[in-house]
């Protein structure tokens, strides 16, 4: 019987799945790399349009979502073929969003226009625009997809919007230009980054309240080079990792206590990261190297560097 | 009169660039960023007293200097970094890291300068632009105009533009150049650190 199971997972394992595929925009050589997480290898280098930066993949794995600043859309294609399926509307210069965990619909902010977008990804249909703060930049949303987050840049705070209602309910100060934010898998802390201000605001979702702001002390490095930008968390809680940009540091911190336990380094300016389906491995974007590292979760330790295109941004792996 | 649309859009494309940053004489789209710090490139040991002077030792100093030089491909710099490495213990091939750092963070503030002063000749330019496009214009409403002097004030703002312009043609290379240090930087610091025990 542990010979057939063996074999029948051999079987699963030899399928061409779309699993564990790492897909990473790049800026400025306008495409989008495809990396097999298993052997870390280069599939293949896809034409995206011009400037893609965020990037989302279905819950089904069947749609990839890019966020082509340039082009004002998003260009949303086969994860499998990599060809265009369609395009969604955007509004102006869209550089990151978040997918609804349902996988509809998705929230985009546009930085010029001060607004949040709101796009059905089944009807291509806009449903709403949110004005937000000045300069919307980091979106994150709850593990029950009742709230969205966005960072506006300049007014420096985190609005917290209803995804029913598209209301803002609660806007949260933080420090200067927030970037990203990101909640624990049980919704019961946020993580919003700032990129000048250093820190890592930890926000409670119910009170909405700073319970604590995590700084970052790098030996030998200066202090405005230290700027916090994506961010994730694993699902047990235990770890959340943030990019440090220019640092070209990821830090790794102890999610329960909040302590920065060690400083990684990867590429330089790092920007976003993304973990495997199995989080084993996190993947870092590294802007200036035109690299991804790979960071083996449990160890704390960076195993590979892989050449990607000019400028890489954004960063999702397929589901399994 | 195509020109003056054109002329409006690069003065207004100016202080786009800078205001992206904190500092005004900052022409790039990239973020300033002054100084660079060996820990951003580096996670060997941190160099001490001793090893700051063994990297301006004549052997270090030489090898440091050759391989920070841009014409040098990466890929013989490995092979020169991988030769040095051989007879080499960890202490020296930090001294050989903090070597190349002081020389490109030397080459790179200067640098940083010299584009900040870019920033302000264009600043300055495009005002100087702008006075004269005003004057050039009352010159033009004057109840009897000097055409003389129109064709003369005429000719200065041609220049000026036509050198507004070409500057700010090269200013995408011009900012790209400290990332283009910093990242020859980043390599050889990794190339070195492979070689740590």
């Amino acid at each position: 019987m542990k010979h057939l199971l063996a074999t029948a997972a051999l079987i699963c394992a030899a399928q061409p799945a779309l699993a564990n595929r790492v897909f990473i925009t790049n800026e400025r050589s306008n495409d989008i790399t495809v990396l097999d997480g298993e052997s870390f290898e280069v599939i293949g280098t896809y034409p995206a349009g011009n400037r893609p930066r965020g990037i989302a993949i279905s819950p089904d794995g069947t749609e990839l979502y890019v966020c082509v600043s340039d082009d004002d859309l998003v260009r949303v294609f086969d994860p499998q073929t990599m060809e265009e399926m369609h395009t969604l509307p955007s509004g102006p210069d869209p550089e990151l969003f978040v997918l609804h965990p349902s996988g509809n619909p998705l929230f985009i902010a546009n930085e010029d226009d001060n607004i949040v977008t709101v796009v059905d990804t089944k009807t291509h249909q806009m449903l709403a625009e949110i004005p937000v703060g000045v300069e919307p930049e980091g979106m994150g949303v709850s593990p029950d997809g009742r709230v969205v987050i966005n960072t506006s840049e300049t007014t420096n705070m985190a609005h917290f919007i209803d995804t029913e209602t598209y209301e803002i309910t609660a806007n949260v100060l933080v420090d200067s230009r927030p970037r990203f934010a990101q909640y624990t898998a049980d919704g019961s802390k946020l993580y919003v980054t700032s990129e000048i201000g250093g820190t890592v605001s930890v926000i409670d979702p119910v009170t909405q309240q700073i319970t604590k702001k995590i700084s970052f002390d790098i030996p030998g490095v200066l202090p405005e080079a230290i700027q916090p930008v994506g961010a994730r968390v694993t699902s047990d809680g235990s770890k959340l990792f943030v990019a440090l940009g220019p640092a070209n540091r990821v830090a790794v911190i102890d999610a329960a206590t909040d302590e920065v336990i060690d400083y990684l380094l990867v590429g330089q300016r790092v920007w976003q990261l993304a973990f495997s389906p199995d989080e084993k491995y996190l993947y870092t974007t590294n802007g200036n190297s035109n690299d991804v590292s790979i960071i083996d979760v449990a160890a704390n330790e960076v195993v590979r560097s892989v050449p990607v295109g000019q400028q890489p941004w954004g960063v999702v792996v397929a589901p399994d | 009169m195509i020109r003056i649309p054109l002329l409006l859009a690069l003065l207004a494309a100016a202080p786009a660039h800078a205001a992206i940053g904190s500092d005004p004489d900052w022409p790039c789209i990239q973020r300033k960023q002054p100084h660079l710090s060996l820990g951003q490139l580096w996670t060997g040991p941190v160099p001490d007293e001793q090893v700051m002077e063994l990297a301006e030792t004549p052997p270090i100093a030489q090898l440091a200097a050759r391989l920070e030089q841009r014409r040098l491909p990466l890929d013989q710099a490995a092979t020169l970094i991988g030769d040095f490495a051989q007879g080499a213990d960890d202490r020296q091939l930090t001294a050989l890291m903090q070597a190349i750092f002081t020389r490109i963070e030397r080459d790179r503030s200067a640098l940083i300068a010299g584009i900040s002063r870019y920033g302000r000749a264009q600043v300055a330019l495009a005002d100087r632009i702008k006075d004269r496009r005003t004057r050039f214009e009352e010159m033009q409403a004057a109840p009897s105009p000097d055409f003389d002097a129109i064709d003369v004030e005429e000719e200065a703002l041609d220049w000026d533009m036509r050198i507004f312009q070409d500057r700010q043609k090269s200013l995408t290379y011009v900012c790209e150049t400290p990332v283009i240090l910093e990242q020859r930087a980043f390599a050889l610091g990794r190339e070195i650190a492979g070689h740590l025990d």
